[in-house]
């Protein structure tokens, strides 16, 4: 096992040299612009590796119950990784052939919502319909 | 290079020039842009020079010598267009051509936001209304052979459909949220009215790609995806809500309200296109552009464009996901049966 700063932390502090102390010094414009994204990128990554595991267990768990799948939970996060591949590709295969289950539209937006708690997640909390 | 853009501009200006200051601006890997500041008998000529980039070609966009010809078009249409000085078959081994370089502020995020362009912001609505009525208005006799972006025989929104679909499965990852939008928009095709005329699309119409100062509209840019289609698509584009550059609540490009923009587009071109078509086409543009992103970082993971821009950007697709999904919310025909 690693020592602490585990992953999510370290991200964080890379993020926070970047942040704090490289983006002020940038005068170009374009540059100071492309610090930004980049430091965005790493606070997805940050957010990723503390809560991507468990946001991917409820998405089996979601998707599962949704297609009426019996499989039993994949163990190792590579398994789990790759059923949750599967299950997407099952559901969007679906709705192309206008065969989705009830109840698709309630979990695929709260999936939605998830990808954005990653992602962007002050997106999510600014929105406005 | 200099030697070469000074021979090219002797022979479009019919008179010796000499280059004084000349750039490359930052930007596009498929295509050039150049700041050209050149001397000549009748004084100094402020130019933007385009310029093919090395290899890499996006899918669907114009080639140069077609680019400059629908410019040259849109501008005898009285469409707000740098003016172009002419065509470079070979410059440095690689198509160009050269236009006015207009002054003013293009990038959205300031467009939107900037103090100093509150009062061109008031503007903007009727001003896009008026260009975009223009654009459409283009003789198409005028126009080099352009794309359809589908099959001429399929209507417009059959090929929009068509499209959006082929995007999503060459994307190669499964993403239900999207799919439910195209199944949304498969659904509501038939109570939507096509528009029955096919016009010059501009093909990306939004704030981002409009020159502006504080008087309002100065130029429309970017004229690369420029299509034969419906122009119900380019009066949705500039809903999109990416292109509100975070004024949300204010639905055309974060600087107004539709409903004067669309009642000018009506008045000025006798066409009776409706609140529904808009929004219909508004739901397509958030795909299309959810699309865009997971494209544009998939040009970084093959090596095409290695970039932390667009790497980033195939994250935020999400953020369009979750537009659509709202937006078809609002309308009873969300849920699949």
């Amino acid at each position: 096992m690693q020592d602490r700063p585990n992953a999510s932390e370290l991200a964080q502090a890379v993020l926070e040299f970047l942040q704090n102390e490289i983006a002020p010094q940038i005068q170009d414009a374009r540059l100071k612009f492309r610090m930004l994204v980049a430091s965005n990128g790493l606070g997805i990554l940050a957010r990723e590796l503390a809560q991507g595991e468990a946001l991917l267990q409820k998405e089996w768990l979601r998707l599962s119950a949704l297609l009426q799948t019996s499989q039993a939970k994949p163990s190792g996060l590579a398994e789990l990784r790759a059923e949750v591949l599967k299950l997407n590709r099952t559901l969007t295969a679906r709705i192309r052939a206008d065969r989705a289950p009830p109840d698709t539209y309630e979990a695929v937006k709260d999936l939605a919502r998830d990808k954005l708690r990653i992602a962007s997640p002050r997106y999510l909390e600014r929105y406005r319909p | 290079m200099q030697a070469e853009v000074e021979q090219a501009l002797a022979r479009l200006f019919h008179a010796p020039m000499q280059v004084a200051r000349m750039q490359l601006l930052p930007g596009g890997a498929s295509k050039e842009a150049w700041l050209v500041d050149a001397a000549g008998a009748d004084g100094q000529k402020e130019l933007l020079l385009r310029r093919a980039g090395g290899g890499v070609i996006y899918v669907d966009t114009l080639s140069l010598a077609a680019e400059h010809q629908v410019l040259q078009a849109a501008f005898a249409a009285g469409v707000k267009v740098p003016r172009t000085y002419g065509y470079i078959a070979d410059l440095a081994g690689r198509e160009a051509f050269v236009m006015q370089r207009v002054a003013g502020e293009s990038i959205g995020r300031r467009i939107v936001q900037r103090p100093e362009l509150a009062a061109a912001r008031g503007r903007l609505p009727l001003q896009m209304a008026e260009q975009l009525a223009k654009i459409h208005a283009t003789p198409r006799a005028r126009l080099p052979a352009l794309p359809y972006h589908g099959d001429p025989g399929l209507t417009a929104i059959e090929r929009m459909i068509g499209r959006l679909e082929e995007g999503l499965d060459a994307s190669d990852e499964p993403h239900p949220a999207l799919e439910l939008g195209v199944a949304w928009l498969r659904r509501q095709a038939p109570a939507v009215a096509a528009c029955a005329d096919t016009v010059l699309v501009h093909g990306d119409f939004r704030i981002g790609n409009l020159m502006v100062d504080a008087q309002g509209l100065v130029a429309v840019l970017d004229w690369e995806f420029a299509h034969l289609g419906d122009p119900v698509e380019d009066l949705a584009w500039p809903l999109v809500r990416a292109w509100r550059f975070g004024v949300d609540h204010l639905r055309l490009g974060g600087i107004g309200e539709v409903e004067p923009y669309l009642d000018h587009y009506n008045r000025l071109t006798g066409r009776n296109i409706t609140a529904a078509q808009l929004f219909y086409w508004e739901v397509a543009g958030n795909i299309r552009w959810a699309i865009g992103s997971l494209t544009q970082a998939r040009r970084h993971l093959s090596g095409q464009e290695r970039s932390v821009e667009l790497a980033v950007l195939g994250r935020l697709a999400c953020e369009m996901e979750y537009e659509v999904l709202s937006l078809i919310e609002r309308e009873a025909y969300a849920r699949p049966a």
